[in-house]
């Protein structure tokens, strides 16, 4: 019975700390901006998941258009990056934004770093992890206008039955499953949608927001 | 479980499958033509309510683009141009390219991207 109590109260310790970390950012520079549109560059991974980068691409343009920002295609732009030679991630972050900006014609252009993007086995349980840095530069000028840091974790629901033996059973092929086909894509959702909420970690919203007064 | 739950308000534009669609196809490129598919749907779709989202035109016209369906691909640039304003430095570079030539496939090459004097790095 104390043990519950306990745990309950660690629970609840652990929300409040979650919620206790939220700063407001100084979006003076990005106000000043008054940007239209955002390019998504290709995401330099640091993970050691090949296809985390491809894969991450396709969770990010409908977070930033339904912030009401023009998103360039991403699948376009990668794609054009590759043919001019460009298909090094690492190589594009380090490349002049201003010129990058006029080359596509964008206002801004979004940097994303894949810092973690994996499955981790320890006792019975897998947790899956997606870490990512977001870095909105000044196409103009190539200042930083904002930036946000998200890390989401995911482990799989193990409930109990109150028989043991069947528990354990039902948490290592949970725990199996997710290591073997780990879902990456919602945990990404999930970030992109925290980091671009507003108010919250997020930009304010661009110039086709429906609700731009009232949101 | 709450990390499923993403917020509740109702999107702007049409997307489909759109995430799911990029995703698969780049798990499977050899399926570009499921993708050009579902970009076509999603076009369609969005058309009846005006709320096709920023990018999508594009993105089915450069696949056509590949396909090598130019005068097609020209059309879809056009129609991300008419309605995007912010698209219009790319897209009249795409559909000068498609009109140019069946061979060239880059944008403009006049514009050197990478800055080779800041390459200071060890």
């Amino acid at each position: 019975m104390i043990s519950h109590r306990v745990i309950l109260l660690v629970l609840i310790a652990s929300a409040f700390a979650g919620c206790a970390t939220v700063t407001p950012k100084d979006l003076s520079k990005f106000n000043a901006a008054s940007l239209h549109s955002i390019l998504v560059v290709p995401v330099v991974n640091e993970s050691l998941d090949v296809d985390a980068p491809d894969y991450f691409l396709s969770t990010i343009s409908l977070p930033i258009a339904e912030q009401g920002y023009y998103v360039f295609p991403v699948n376009m732009v990668k794609r054009i990056l590759e043919d001019e030679g460009l298909s090094d991630a690492g190589l594009v972050h380090n490349a002049s934004t201003e010129k990058l900006a006029k080359l596509f014609g964008s206002d801004s252009v979004l940097y994303i770093t894949i810092r973690r993007w994996d499955a981790q086995y320890i006792v019975l349980t897998t947790t899956v992890t997606v870490e990512l840095d977001y870095v909105i530069k000044d196409g103009k000028t190539g200042e930083e206008l904002w930036r946000d840091y998200r890390i989401v974790k995911y482990q799989p629901s193990n409930s109990s039955s109150g028989n043991g033996f069947a528990d354990l059973l039902v948490m290592v092929i949970n725990a199996a499953i997710t290591k073997a086909a780990p879902n990456y894509i919602p945990l990404a959702q999930q970030a992109n949608t925290t980091a671009f909420t507003y108010p919250g970690p997020g930009v304010p919203p661009g110039p086709y927001a429906k609700t731009k007064e009232s949101k | 479980m709450l990390f499923f739950i993403v917020g509740c308000s109702r999107n702007m534009y049409y997307w489909g499958n759109y995430n799911t669609d990029l995703y698969c196809y780049y798990k499977n490129p050899e399926e570009r033509e499921k993708f050009s598919e579902h970009l076509q749907k999603i076009i369609q779709t969005g058309e009846q309510g005006g709320v096709v989202p920023p990018g999508i035109y594009a993105e089915y016209g450069y696949i056509l683009y590949e396909g090598k369906q130019y005068e097609q691909a020209i059309e879809f640039f056009q129609k991300e141009y008419d309605r995007w304003p912010e698209s219009q430095i790319l897209m009249s570079k795409m559909i000068r390219n498609a009109k140019k030539s069946t061979e060239v496939h880059t944008v403009s090459n006049d514009e050197d991207i990478v800055e080779n004097e800041n390459n200071d790095k060890p």
